[in-house]
């Protein structure tokens, strides 16, 4: 517990002096502030965006359609994987495809996707829909493939039929490669979306900025990607590192594309 | 227990690397009472894997039949359990749930069959180790839990493929007479596959020498039991029949 | 039938055996005849989904017009000059981190949090700062490719076996030349595959920005293409990024990076 709260300190450490430097020094050599803002600008933009609202709509408009785009994705994306990796054949034969789609991930779906689905929601979840969708597909597919071909007769041989095979060997065994592929493909789709709400919405975080720059409004620019920088690290480090830690090292699997 | 009963088996397949087809296994008739231990012998490429394949149901039979207690075998089951030469455990589920997973597939209760898990742990002297998963174990430790494994959903033909030899020499000799042990306390029907002949006279009472797909000979090991290393090798019987066990397998 | 099947799979897998690229090419040979047939069906309307064969006369015309190589040119140029300098600072500081303890502790949440970002949030900003050109585009390349190459080289650096490190001093190495037998060559293999990410990650953050803010390239392309509600240059701009990285990649980086790390027997994750 205790090491827990000192390396937390010591995480957060670099940030206070980062912050102390901006408040000092902008103010010291009197930038302009609609080059860059000062300190109490933005925490005033981010106290005002929280109590009318704006800054939780966008916020909120954002997760929803990560969420709601990884979900759907993953539905699709793990059951696709594990047929597809289960034959060495199968597998082998489909890897290139889903390589090629695979580097197309989320932001190059971008004018094709508001193309077929106008403006607003329905066009970013599917580049987030895409941006997951494919990495995860293909990471399931390795992990599947990956599992030696004993462990599988083993469990046949201890009496394992089709459902206790899919669920106690094929997806305990990709996991470790799912989770990876989880977190890559999330990258990949915060990304995306942050690129899709600029020119594809009209609210979120992404326009937020956007908007922001039309204005020369700086304050909210810089909130805003703090806010940004914050989420992805809360989710990416407390969420997915440990997950992804927790399975592949605890039972010593390290397969790796 | 149960006996096996191999009929004129053969196995041709077409090699999809080769281009071609192949014949592992031709006309190869064998009769293993139940409770008896047979060893397995052959060099590299003989079709000792493919045989043992056979009859746990991996791969399929072209010719001739595989009957166990008198019934013909369709496919992997628990009635024929297997120890793999790379052990095979789920290195997702502690060593428990390793050696709990036959009964789990067979519906045993939670209680019930980490009671038997714990029985056959402790028949291997590996109690301690039970919560532990099996990449924090030994080579040697790893492969008495593939085994435990396999003999804790008491199949009627326990069928071994070349289980100790990626372990050092030391585990080795130590792994066999821990397997006898164990196989006089349960006495299974066990079929072992080695390429390492003393190995195969130590543990059997009966040796099979194959030769490109067929057998060459049956040889009887009538040396008393408990078998002890330190006992055999200097026992002249012993060392007459590995003998004349490996001039079979060095000719074939 | 089935022995037919096997007959003919054994073909292609032995033609493959021998000339790998073949098994990169023939999957998608069913794909593009799915497209096809879905094209020819009209499964979707012509102006959502155009065939293989409008797109390849869109292609055609193009090039002939010479604006496809024109922006391929300006694409890839932006890449090449971002991603060397996003390698000539990563690498050095992904050096830095990787020695020196303190430099790490100081540093490495910082990292964290600026990667976190992400290159896009900073294009508003950036736009501000430095308007729509050339500057804002490479600083965005740059600040993508960075990251990867300096968390994997302080990787490399930090699975060197503490035994090289004593050898080298024992041998009488100084602080310098231990950079450049031990540390450089012991870390390589790793910095290759920072390199590799880096420039994955960089290729998309182009296409972003160029359909962000950009004014030429294979992004703008795409986007100049949606406004006017082309789907078939859509569809080509997304071939050529994915054929291209694709080739990049397969052909050129991934046996640079496994000959490195294969070479010198050295895997590190």
């Amino acid at each position: 517990m205790r090491l827990w709260l000192s390396s937390s300190l010591w995480f957060c450490a670099p940030f206070a002096v980062l912050l102390v430097l901006w408040a000092v020094l902008l103010p010291y050599f009197e930038v302009n502030p609609r080059l860059f803002p000062h300190l109490d600008a933005v925490v005033e933009a981010g106290l005002e965006g929280i109590k009318d609202g704006t800054l939780i709509q966008h916020i909120g408009a954002s997760l929803l359609r990560v969420t709601v785009g990884t979900v759907l994705a993953l539905v699709f994306a793990i059951p696709l994987g594990v047929a597809m990796g289960v034959s060495p054949a199968v597998s082998g034969f489909l890897t290139p495809p889903f390589r090629f789609f695979s580097v197309l991930a989320g932001i190059a779906w971008i004018p094709l996707a508001s193309l077929w689905f106008g403006y607003g929601f329905g066009a970013i979840t599917f580049v987030i829909f895409n941006a997951v969708f494919f990495i995860v597909t293909y990471n399931t597919l390795l992990g599947v493939s990956t599992i030696p071909l004993q462990v599988r007769n083993a469990a046949a041989s201890l009496g394992a039929g089709r459902w206790a095979m899919l669920t106690e060997v094929l997806l305990p065994g990709a996991l470790p490669n799912i989770v990876t592929g989880i977190r890559t493909g999330l990258g990949f789709a915060w990304r995306g979306l942050i690129a899709a709400e600029m020119i594809a919405t009209n609210v979120g975080l992404g326009y937020m900025l956007f908007v922001a720059r039309d204005f020369y409004k700086t304050e909210v620019i810089v909130l805003g990607m703090i806010v940004i920088g914050v989420l992805w690290l809360l989710l990416d480090r407390l969420l997915l590192a440990p997950i992804e830690r927790a399975t592949s090292e605890r039972w010593g699997m390290v397969q790796r594309a | 227990m149960k006996s096996l009963t191999i009929r004129n088996l053969s196995k041709t397949y077409f090699d999809v690397h080769a281009g071609a087809n192949v014949t592992a296994v031709r006309d190869l008739s064998l009769e293993v009472p139940a409770g008896e231990f047979v060893s397995i012998v052959g060099p590299s490429g003989c079709g000792k894997t493919t045989l043992l394949n056979m009859i746990a149901g991996f791969i399929p039979h072209t010719g001739g039949e595989i009957l166990v207690g008198g019934r013909p075998v369709k496919g992997p089951g628990p009635d024929r359990g297997v120890v793999f030469q790379s052990w095979a455990l789920f290195p997702w589920r502690t060593v428990l749930d390793n050696v709990a997973f036959g009964p789990k597939m067979r519906g045993v209760g939670r209680a019930e069959r980490e009671k038997i898990a714990h029985d056959y742990l402790a028949l291997a002297k590996l109690s301690e180790a039970a919560g532990r998963y099996p990449n924090e174990l030994s080579g040697g430790m790893q492969q008495r839990v593939g085994v435990v494994r396999a003999l804790a959903n008491e199949p009627d033909v326990l069928l071994m493929d070349e289980p100790f030899a990626s372990v050092d020499a030391q585990t080795r000799m130590t792994l066999q007479e821990e397997l006898t042990r164990i196989w006089e306390q349960k006495r299974p029907t066990v079929i072992f596959i080695t390429h390492d002949v003393a190995e195969a006279v130590f543990l059997g009472n009966r040796v099979v020498a194959l030769s490109k797909g067929r057998v060459l000979e049956e040889i009887t090991v009538d040396l008393p039991r408990p078998r002890v290393w330190d006992d055999l090798n200097k026992d002249d019987r012993f060392k007459a029949l590995t003998a004349r066990v490996l001039q079979l397998v060095r000719s074939a | 039938m089935s022995t037919l099947l096997l007959k003919t799979w054994s073909h292609y897998l032995r033609l493959t055996t021998q000339w790998p690229s073949i098994g990169t090419i023939v999957p998608f040979i069913p794909l593009i005849v799915a497209w096809w047939i879905v094209t020819a069906l009209q499964v979707f309307p012509p102006a959502f989904l155009p065939g293989p064969a409008d797109v390849v006369r869109s292609f055609g015309t193009l090039v002939y017009t010479g604006v496809l190589p024109e922006y391929l040119q300006d694409s890839v140029v932006r890449l090449i000059v971002g991603s060397f300098w996003g390698i000539m600072l990563g690498i050095p500081l992904g050096l830095l981190v990787g020695l020196s303890q303190r430099v790490h502790k100081a540093l490495w949440p910082l990292l964290m949090f600026f990667q976190a970002i992400g290159d896009i949030a900073w294009l508003p900003i950036l736009v501000i700062w430095f308007g729509y050109g050339l500057v804002t585009m490479t600083v965005v390349i740059v600040y993508t490719v960075i990251f990867p190459v300096i968390l994997n080289t302080v990787l490399g650096v930090r699975s060197i076996p503490i035994n090289m490190h004593r050898a080298a001093l024992s041998l009488g190495a100084s602080r310098t030349r231990m950079l450049w037998e031990v540390v450089l060559p012991g870390a390589l293999p790793n910095i290759m595959t920072g390199l590799r990410n880096g420039l994955g990650y960089g290729w998309r953050a182009l296409i972003a920005t160029e359909i962000i803010v950009g004014t030429s390239g294979i992004g703008f392309l795409m986007f100049d293409a949606r406004r006017a509600g082309s789907v078939v240059e859509i569809l080509l701009g997304m071939i050529i990024l994915g054929t291209l990285w694709y080739i990049v990649d397969s052909w050129i980086l991934a046996p640079i990076e496994r000959a490195t790390g294969q070479r010198w027997g050295l895997v590190t994750k």
